[in-house]
């Protein structure tokens, strides 16, 4: 090979060095930029109300908790008296047998005032409770929790003490004990939260809003009594529970 | 390729000049200038293709970052009026949970003040119910002790003269008398029963 040869040779190389290295670079070159979009869609999601939120949603700024709860106003034969109680459905109501005991007509009234005429009420012999059914339909209700409460449990108490204002007290489960008055079967709940005459019938409320006892008594220290919702369930399961209360 | 039959001979390249006494350059130098300008052409070429290419790229990119930084102005702008719609509604909300707080403590004043008058009510019913009974009650003791004095006045006036009246009539005038004063006692009774609730 002549060195003439080699020269062209090493000339083409070097052209198709420079010609590659030229394309090569142009793959490194920028690309043009893309078009700037009329309109940026927001990778986060608009937040939205679940489903069971807006259920929950209360149509008048009033809580589940004091929409579900009555006055009962105990029209006794030349007595008054009044307790309170809690829908369990549509048109259900729980309270206390003492409440509805001795009564000629029983009067109830929601959270916002309005009456509920009452069809027919019914009373345990083996509980402090009372069944009342209603021929109007009631705002809310409150489901019955599974189970009852452990000690240090928080319980909302919701109802109507000395007849007064509806009112939400709060407290602590702090045990079961034996009913000092005799009137039901089985352990009753003590708590802490307030309560008054007339707070009887009041439904007790764990943290998700859900019955687990109704208000009976008041001890001397000023702890409150609760039907636990087992003893309740049990009797709302058993149709033969509740006899029909005559009129006084 | 030689031809068939012919002794091979080398070519070699003469160092002489030719003999016409012309002189001409050396082929392999010329090729390799020309393929140098070839090569330097192309590669000024692409130099400028590159340049213009970088020059329409760069001049494209600040129309695009322009594009896009006027796009980021308008939604700044948006974002600042949502922002301050937002912040309008918020202290709208605010007013309107304290307006229903406000209603709600109202309305759960006004069920409280219906209850109270309706067991006023009841109460005062009550009590009317009471007085009746009292006063029906008053009203048949009085007219039960009415009725008692003044049969035993008459019975008083028949034994004052009871010679003028058979004995066995006194007895049971006398009967009746009692009776009708036992009753009188009766309605007493249930008036001090009434009295007593």
């Amino acid at each position: 090979m002549t060195r003439r040869s080699r020269r062209n040779r090493g000339a083409r190389a070097g052209a198709v060095t420079a010609l590659a290295a030229s394309l090569a670079a142009c793959a490194a070159l920028p690309p043009m930029p893309p078009a700037v979009p009329d309109d940026i869609v927001p990778s986060i999601a608009a937040p939205t109300l679940a489903a069971a939120d807006e259920e929950r949603l209360s149509p008048d700024g009033f809580d589940a908790v004091q929409r579900m709860a009555v006055r009962i106003r105990n029209v006794g034969c030349g007595n008054l008296s009044t307790g309170s109680g809690f829908a369990v459905d549509s048109h259900t109501l729980i309270t206390n047998r003492h409440v509805v005991a001795e009564s000629e007509t029983l009067q109830v009234s929601t959270y916002d005032g309005r009456d509920i005429d009452v069809a027919t009420t019914g009373a345990a012999a083996l509980a402090d409770l009372a069944v009342v059914r209603t021929r109007d339909a009631l705002p809310s209700s409150a489901a019955l929790s599974g189970a009852d409460p452990e000690q240090g449990e928080e319980v909302t108490v919701v109802g109507y003490p000395s007849g007064g204002e509806l009112t939400v007290t709060v407290g602590r489960v702090i045990g079961t004990t034996t009913d000092p008055l005799h009137e039901n079967l089985g352990e009753v709940l003590v708590t802490d939260a307030a309560v008054e005459p007339g707070s009887s019938g009041s439904a007790a409320l764990d943290s998700d809003g859900e019955v687990i006892g109704v208000v009976y008594a008041k001890t001397g220290d000023d702890r409150s009594l609760l039907v636990p919702q087992s003893t309740l369930s049990e009797l709302l399961a058993d149709d033969d529970s509740f006899a029909e209360v005559d009129p006084c | 390729m030689t031809a068939p039959g012919s002794p091979w001979e080398p070519t070699t390249t003469s160092a002489v000049p030719p003999a016409d006494g012309t002189t001409t350059a050396p082929p392999a130098r010329g090729r390799a200038a020309r393929i140098t300008a070839i090569v330097l052409a192309v590669l000024l070429t692409g130099a400028l293709a590159t340049g213009g290419y970088l020059w329409q790229t760069t001049s494209a990119w600040q129309q695009h970052a322009a594009d896009w930084e006027t796009e980021a102005q308008e939604y700044a702008e948006q974002v600042a009026t949502l922002r301050g719609e937002l912040e309008a509604t918020r202290a709208e909300l605010d007013a309107t949970t304290e307006q229903l707080d406000t209603a709600t403590a109202r309305i759960t004043e006004l069920a409280d003040e219906k209850a109270q008058l309706g067991d006023e009510n009841v109460a005062s019913r009550q009590y009317l119910d009471y007085q009746r009974r009292v006063s029906e009650a008053a009203g048949v003791v009085a007219t039960a002790l009415g009725q008692c004095t003044a049969a035993q006045s008459q019975l008083i006036g028949y034994l004052n003269n009871r010679e003028a009246y058979d004995q066995a009539d006194l007895e049971r005038f006398a009967a009746d008398v009692e009776g009708l004063c036992d009753e009188a006692n009766e309605a007493n009774e249930q008036l001090q029963s009434e009295l007593a609730q």
